[in-house]
């Protein structure tokens, strides 16, 4: 017993800390060319290895493919335009989703939120739902009913941040008001045209929003997501000390040399985009952003200096796997990913929950 | 560091809770902030401390308005142990404290081994050394009070805010509080409910009453009979020890309310 404490207080330490990055990050890059390898036919991992060491020379050098490469085959395509896009897409949201979390639960101050607390998951369904039923958006072009979602999601984030603001500063608890009243508005919007015009079409292409997907994954969007990812990383790496002081609340916070006002403006900014970027590239991905920060927290503590580095990695390995089982669990279909986050991360974190007697900082809870 | 309160006013929800508090805070010295509940001990403190923004009147720090400092310079001036509060989410006590090294540091800037020398030894000054790897839920009411005095020690200020800190501690525990901070020899202004305390550990006394000051001075000139009657509606005896120290006896029925 005496063993395991100093064993979870190393890992708690600064060099606990940094041996747990380098061995997530170790863990998501042989996550990612073993994931590739899994699906309805088993490829070889050395065969996949490879192929992505090829590719990524050649894109990173602009040097030709080596002759011997395997570009054109099959396995080539399935590995390099199928597979791989969707797990790298994996990685990103994942990463995302679990920073955004923790930014929301320290914004909100409140350990049940989650990246959609303040209605991004209702606003980007009323986006889904306006492209889809009455066309809305249809000038902006072939992917239209993804930017309707985008700013759907982006819309309301801002449009709770502006409602929490009037009438004096922006509190927790006037974000989480705003957030839900909001969410129940698009709620009703959406259920409104739904019924409306009684749209089977939509309310399938609505149910795929709302319940993940990663199958539209593809390059170019892929560079986009990798962008937002590392670049929401990097900001919030250099937030840490500040939200620390977020979970004390706005006074005592005052009292150690930080007004938060503008810190909660910025962070929510900031998570809007890489959430509504999360939506529009997987649609709303469920309970990620919760568990992860959870999981992460049990195990290495509150302090943000270690949460949000580890949470980053930690969300996008377990999207990667989340990934591979939607696509393996039932051959020849695949189940939508926000299902199988759910169904994965709820049993892990009530195990965790009731073993370790998590209260969320209750302490005798 | 010199604090001077000028002709402060504060109203919270339309009334008016400080009306024209002017207070010369003596330097290095520990003034006990006295009053009944309301009569806006802790609100004048929270002015000081910057978590209200009063409406008239100013608070000056060596002659310069506060408004002057941003939060993080004024945060090296003033540290701030408030009444005890809970937290939705747990920290090591350790981390705790070194929250009170932020005004001194950048954003980016990670915490050096004298940070954590500082932290430790502002937990050993409150008795909790050893404690840094305990979760700050885990520990009880008057620990978490000590932890927090702990936090404001490590911010290393010339002048130390007190609102009510020994509310959750039992009689041991506030007399080592108080005697630590008194002996701090720093600026210390301090909202006080128990006079006796007020009387052992004070230089100076400022009595509060329906958010006005209505007498300064030494705990001797300050606690009398007359005075205590006037302000609390208490019947009290007086006593001196033999270096001069009032000592407020209450006995039961004194606190019957007079109409």
């Amino acid at each position: 017993m005496r063993g395991q404490t100093t064993f979870a207080r190393w890992w708690q330490s600064p060099a606990g800390t940094t041996a747990a990055v380098i061995l997530l990050a170790i863990a998501l890059v042989l996550s990612l060319i073993l994931a590739v390898s899994f699906g309805t036919t088993r490829l070889p991992v050395g065969q996949v290895y490879t192929i992505i060491r090829q590719e990524l020379f050649h894109l990173l050098t602009g040097t030709p493919l080596p002759a011997d490469s395997a570009a054109g085959t099959a396995v080539h395509d399935v590995v390099w335009l199928i597979r791989l896009p969707r797990l790298v897409l994996a990685a990103a949201v994942g990463t995302c989703l679990s920073l955004c979390g923790v930014a929301m639960q320290a914004i909100v101050k409140n350990p049940l939120a989650d990246p959609y607390i303040l209605g991004v998951s209702s606003g980007a369904n009323l986006g889904v739902t306006l492209a889809v039923l009455l066309g809305v958006g249809t000038a902006l072009g072939g992917n239209y009913v993804g930017l309707m979602a985008f700013a759907g999601a982006l819309g309301i984030s801002f449009a709770v941040v502006a409602l929490a603001n009037v009438g004096g500063r922006a509190s927790s608890v006037k974000l989480l008001l705003a957030g839900s009243a909001l969410s129940a508005v698009c709620g009703a919007g959406t259920q409104f045209l739904l019924y409306l015009r009684n749209a089977d079409r939509a309310a399938g292409e609505i149910l795929r929003w709302t319940m993940g997907s990663l199958a539209a994954a593809n390059w170019p969007n892929n560079g986009l997501m990798l962008g937002v990812a590392v670049l929401g990383t990097v900001f919030f790496l250099t937030q840490c000390r500040t939200i620390n002081l977020m979970l004390l609340g706005d006074e005592t916070a005052v009292t150690l040399g930080t007004d938060l006002h503008r810190y909660r403006i910025a962070y929510l900014i900031v998570s809007s985009l890489m959430v509504g970027f999360a939506v529009y590239s997987a649609g709303a991905i469920g309970f990620v952003g919760l568990v992860v920060p959870h999981v992460v927290r049990l195990l290495f503590g509150t302090d943000h200096r270690r949460l949000v580095p580890l949470c980053a990695l930690s969300g996008a390995v377990f999207l990667v796997w989340a990934d591979v089982l939607c696509r393996t669990i039932l051959p020849g279909n695949e189940i939508p990913i926000g299902i199988l986050t759910s169904l994965l991360g709820a049993p892990v974190f009530l195990y965790l929950m009731v073993r370790r007697k998590y209260g969320f900082g209750g302490g005798d809870a | 560091m010199k604090i001077t309160v000028q002709q402060l006013e504060k109203s919270l929800g339309g009334r008016l809770i400080l009306q024209n508090v002017t207070l010369d805070i003596p330097e290095n010295k520990t003034l006990g902030i006295l009053g009944p509940n309301g009569s806006g001990k802790s609100t004048l403190l929270r002015c000081i401390c910057r978590v209200l923004q009063p409406e008239g009147g100013a608070i000056l720090l060596d002659g310069q308005p506060l408004q002057r400092y941003s939060v993080r310079q004024s945060a090296r001036q003033m540290a701030v142990v408030a009444q005890h509060n809970t937290y939705n989410f747990d920290f090591t006590v350790r981390d705790f404290v070194l929250m009170g090294r932020s005004p001194h540091k950048r954003a980016f800037e990670r915490d050096n081994a004298r940070d954590y020398e500082i932290a430790a030894q502002s937990l050993t000054q409150v008795g909790l050394a050893g404690y840094g790897d305990r979760s700050f839920a885990s520990l009880s009411g008057g620990e978490q009070q000590r932890v927090i005095l702990a936090r404001a020690l490590a911010q290393q200020t010339p002048c130390l805010l007190l609102d009510e800190p020994t509310n959750h501690l039992d009689i041991r525990y506030q007399l080592q509080l108080m005697e630590l901070v008194h002996g701090l020899g720093r600026t210390v202004i301090a909202a006080v409910h128990d006079l006796n305390i007020a009387a052992m550990y004070c230089d100076t006394l400022a009595v509060m009453q329906a958010g006005r000051i209505v007498a300064t001075g030494t705990p001797k000139e300050i606690l009398t009979p007359e005075l205590i009657q006037q302000v609390y509606g208490v019947h009290a005896r007086v006593l001196q020890d033999e270096n001069g120290v009032p000592y407020i006896l209450f006995r039961p029925g004194c606190g019957t309310i007079t109409k």
